[in-house]
């Protein structure tokens, strides 16, 4: 699987609809399908015509190779629904909404309730509970020395390293977490540090 | 008839409410269309921009209710600049200017403000409805307005629309003799609610039938008002996130076992399962439910409750409820007419298994004969399925299929869909609007041209090979009024071929498909009767005016175009240019 090469086509993706400058007519027509990022590695064509609603990365979770939700306004939910889906946190109340948190390797999802922490450290420790694993606090504490990395999505739907912010602010804009290998982070597309306030 | 008076043949018109056959009886005589202009109390105008409000209280200056649509579809999917267009303003002017006597104003898509709202509560007299669905730009300070000022109102009905939450007093400002209220509707206000005022207005609203509270609304403030509102008919209750405890949860059922005449129940943006039982009591009664906003339900707490609905005639609902449960709706809600299956994961974050796919609705097909609405999200279809679905169910009236991932072929023969979809519009016959998904070829367009006689809307995406698919359709389909395409290859060929198809359709909305600058420019000149917008978020227009010639090659990110009587609109945004 040709992870250099996903990150590669992210940042050709272009931020513009479809159509804007394909130069064949069936490429047309298949460059949705070019856009999905399969497992067959055969990316080698750019991506021209892919779309991107600003901010949303290309999340390669194993090997399902379907990316649903890479085109402007598809699939067509109205977006008060979108809005108003309790998939999305709510961050008008602190501690209302609760995150989804998947686990690199974990076949299915959590949530916890972000504003029934106190801190990072409460954090860690919850997340340690949840999983029934014990590494996944140190990734919080001690970044650099642990084999996993905590991650989460932001209101912007960018991806950013877990405890750069203050707490407050963090779980204002936290929408989800994700628990991800180091080794799969590096191509990943997090934000760097300081890109935001 | 032309020997009757013209009070008469006036009483004899006041039967007739339907706008299409108001607007066929216009036409039949000068006499006819007098009579009938100087009566008409209703009118609907699909869009804002076909017409002015000087020229409609000019032909109609009976007029009491006025419905106007603004932005086109798509805008619901993001795919129009947030500064297109659809203000109401100008409208409540023009009306208040001449001293209309407004008793009713329904919008949809139109960008509504404060402004607007506090004119209209001080501009008529008699206003008794206002009912905004989609709308953006204004605040609950201009529903305090209405409030404060509309001392007739009965209905209030705000149905997904962007509203400013200012966490005012909006609900306090309803006058103590205000006591005409039946509907009111603020399920998407998104702040906290003064519940004493809320409280206070439903005990003294005995003709309340429709109350729809926001998420602030708690279990035990709803259990009061069902307690003083037991005549409900439709009710929309708000998040509930935690177990009640035992006290509460004997009082609300004790509550909701009052309400004999709840048929309708929505809202749910959160639920627990145990909240969800103290509803069991009404579920028999209940013709219409919407759950589609209960993210966090499972599927299996949605059968229990759908087990009791046995009346149900509409149901509004998320995949989450999975293949089998829908299995359960089709062997439970004999009456069912319209159901809408809405994808609760749109982030791509589980491999979803539960979502829901052909097997569930050729199973509601079977199950469900009256069914003639439906809206699908699905991850896959096949051929055989749609096949079966025409023939169990010829009679849908609008058909709506979405397979979440684009282009994506019959996953048992890795066909294209066109069979199916063919299928569809050759058994309904009936068929008004359609929605389309899948990989699709010219064939599909083909097989509506040639049998979906009574289509009105088609909504296309990613499907098509050649023009030659919409030349199909815009050939074949006379009823045709709203065509959407987005990410088609059609381009010039179709759109010029037959200019004078667009008199009687309202709109044409083309996206990501081939048409470029010089085709939509040729079009403009040989039909100054459109107006030909193109939308461009990416440019300056003024740049894109004055190239030369070559850039006539240039694709269209974005076409709209409609019929208008009152040529280019002023209001335009820089990003919209009218060729």
């Amino acid at each position: 699987m040709e992870k250099d090469g996903l990150e590669l086509e992210i940042t050709e993706l272009r931020l513009g609809l479809p159509g804007r400058d394909v130069t064949e007519k069936m490429m047309k027509k298949r460059g949705f399908t070019e856009m999905i990022m399969t497992s067959s590695g055969s990316n080698s064509e750019q991506c021209e015509s892919g779309v991107v609603s600003s901010g949303v990365d290309v999340e390669k979770v194993n090997e399902t190779p379907a990316v649903k939700t890479q085109v402007v306004g598809w699939p067509p939910v109205c977006s008060y629904r979108r809005k108003n889906s309790c998939k999305e946190v709510s961050t008008t109340k602190v501690g209302l909404g609760y995150v989804k948190v998947s686990m690199d390797g974990v076949p299915y999802l959590r949530k916890m309730d972000l504003g029934s922490n106190q801190g990072y450290d409460d954090l860690a420790f919850a997340l340690d509970k949840l999983f029934g694993f014990h590494g996944i606090g140190v990734a919080l504490k001690d970044g650099d020395n642990c084999e996993y990395v905590t991650i989460y999505e932001d209101k912007d739907g960018d991806w950013m390293l877990a405890g750069d912010v203050p707490w407050g602010m963090f779980i204002e804009s936290c929408r989800r977490l994700r628990i991800m290998k180091r080794s799969e982070a590096t191509g990943f597309g997090l934000q760097p540090r300081g890109v935001n306030e | 008839m032309n020997y009757f008076p013209d009070e008469v043949i006036e009483h004899i018109f006041d039967f007739i409410s339907s706008h299409k056959d108001r607007n066929s009886i216009s036409l039949v005589s000068k006499s006819w269309h007098k009579i009938e202009r100087c009566s008409r109390k209703r009118v609907f105008i699909g869009n804002c921009y076909a017409i002015n409000p000087e020229r409609l209280i000019q032909r109609f200056p009976s007029l009491r209710s006025l419905t106007l649509k603004g932005k086109p579809h798509f805008a619901d999917f993001n795919l129009v600049p947030h500064e297109w267009g659809g203000f109401v303003h100008p409208w409540i002017v023009a009306l208040a200017k001449a001293r209309v006597e407004l008793e009713e104003l329904r919008l949809k898509r139109m960008v509504v403000s404060d402004e607007s709202l506090e004119l209209l509560s001080r501009s008529f007299a008699s206003f008794k409805s206002l009912v905004l669905v989609s709308c953006e730009g204004f605040t609950t300070d201009g529903l305090a307005s209405v409030a404060t000022n509309c001392r007739h109102l009965r209905e209030l009905d705000l149905q997904e629309n962007e509203i400013d939450d200012h966490r005012g007093q909006w609900l306090n400002c309803f006058p103590q003799s205000s006591t005409a209220l039946t509907s009111l509707n603020f399920s998407c206000l998104k702040g906290e609610t003064n519940l004493a005022a809320l409280e206070r207005l439903v005990a003294r609203s005995p003709n309340l039938e429709s109350l729809k509270v926001n998420r602030a609304v708690p279990l035990d403030a709803l259990t009061r008002l069902m307690s003083c509102a037991p005549q409900l008919v439709d009710l929309g209750v708000g998040s509930y996130e935690n177990e009640p405890d035992q006290e509460s949860f004997m009082k609300l059922m004790a509550a909701i076992k009052k309400c004999t005449s709840l048929r309708s129940l929505s809202g749910f943006s959160e639920v627990t399962p145990l909240c969800l039982t103290a509803f069991y009591p009404i579920c028999q009664n209940l013709t219409s439910l919407n759950l589609s906003y209960a993210a966090e339900i499972q599927g299996n707490h949605l059968i229990r409750f759908i087990q009791f609905c046995k009346r149900l005639q509409r149901l509004w609902i998320l995949d989450s409820i999975g293949d089998k449960g829908l299995e359960v709706v089709a062997s439970t809600c004999k009456e069912l007419q319209e159901l809408r299956v809405f994808p609760s994961d749109l982030h791509d974050e589980e491999d979803n298994d539960t979502a829901v796919t052909e097997i569930g609705l050729v199973a509601i097909s079977a199950g469900c004969p009256k069914l003639h609405s439906l809206l699908y999200f699905c991850k896959q279809m096949t051929n055989a399925a749609l096949i079966t679905v025409a023939k169990n169910c010829p009679n849908f009236i609008r058909f709506r299929l979405c397979i979440l991932e684009p282009n994506k072929p019959d996953h048992t023969t890795s066909q294209s869909l066109d069979e199916g979809f063919g299928a569809i519009v050759q058994a309904c016959k009936g068929l008004r609007r359609l929605s389309l998904s899948g990989l699709l070829t010219d064939k599909v367009f083909l097989y509506i041209g040639m049998y979906a006689e009574q289509l009105e809307m088609l909504s296309i995406a990613f499907a098509g090979d050649t023009d030659k698919g919409m030349l199909y359709v815009l050939n074949g389909c006379k009823k045709m009024r709203k065509l959407e395409i987005r990410d088609s290859p059609f381009g010039n060929t179709a759109l010029l071929a037959d200019v004078d198809k667009y008199r009687t359709m309202r709109s044409l909305w083309m996206s990501s498909c081939e048409v470029t600058l010089g085709g939509c420019k040729r079009l403009a000149r040989n039909a100054p009767w459109l107006n030909v917008e193109i939308i461009n978020e990416n440019e300056n227009n003024d740049l894109m005016m004055e190239r030369n010639e070559e850039d006539e090659r240039e694709k269209v990110d974005r076409l709209y175009l409609y019929r208008t009587v009152v040529g280019a609109r002023k209001d335009a945004p820089p990003c919209v240019t009218i060729l």
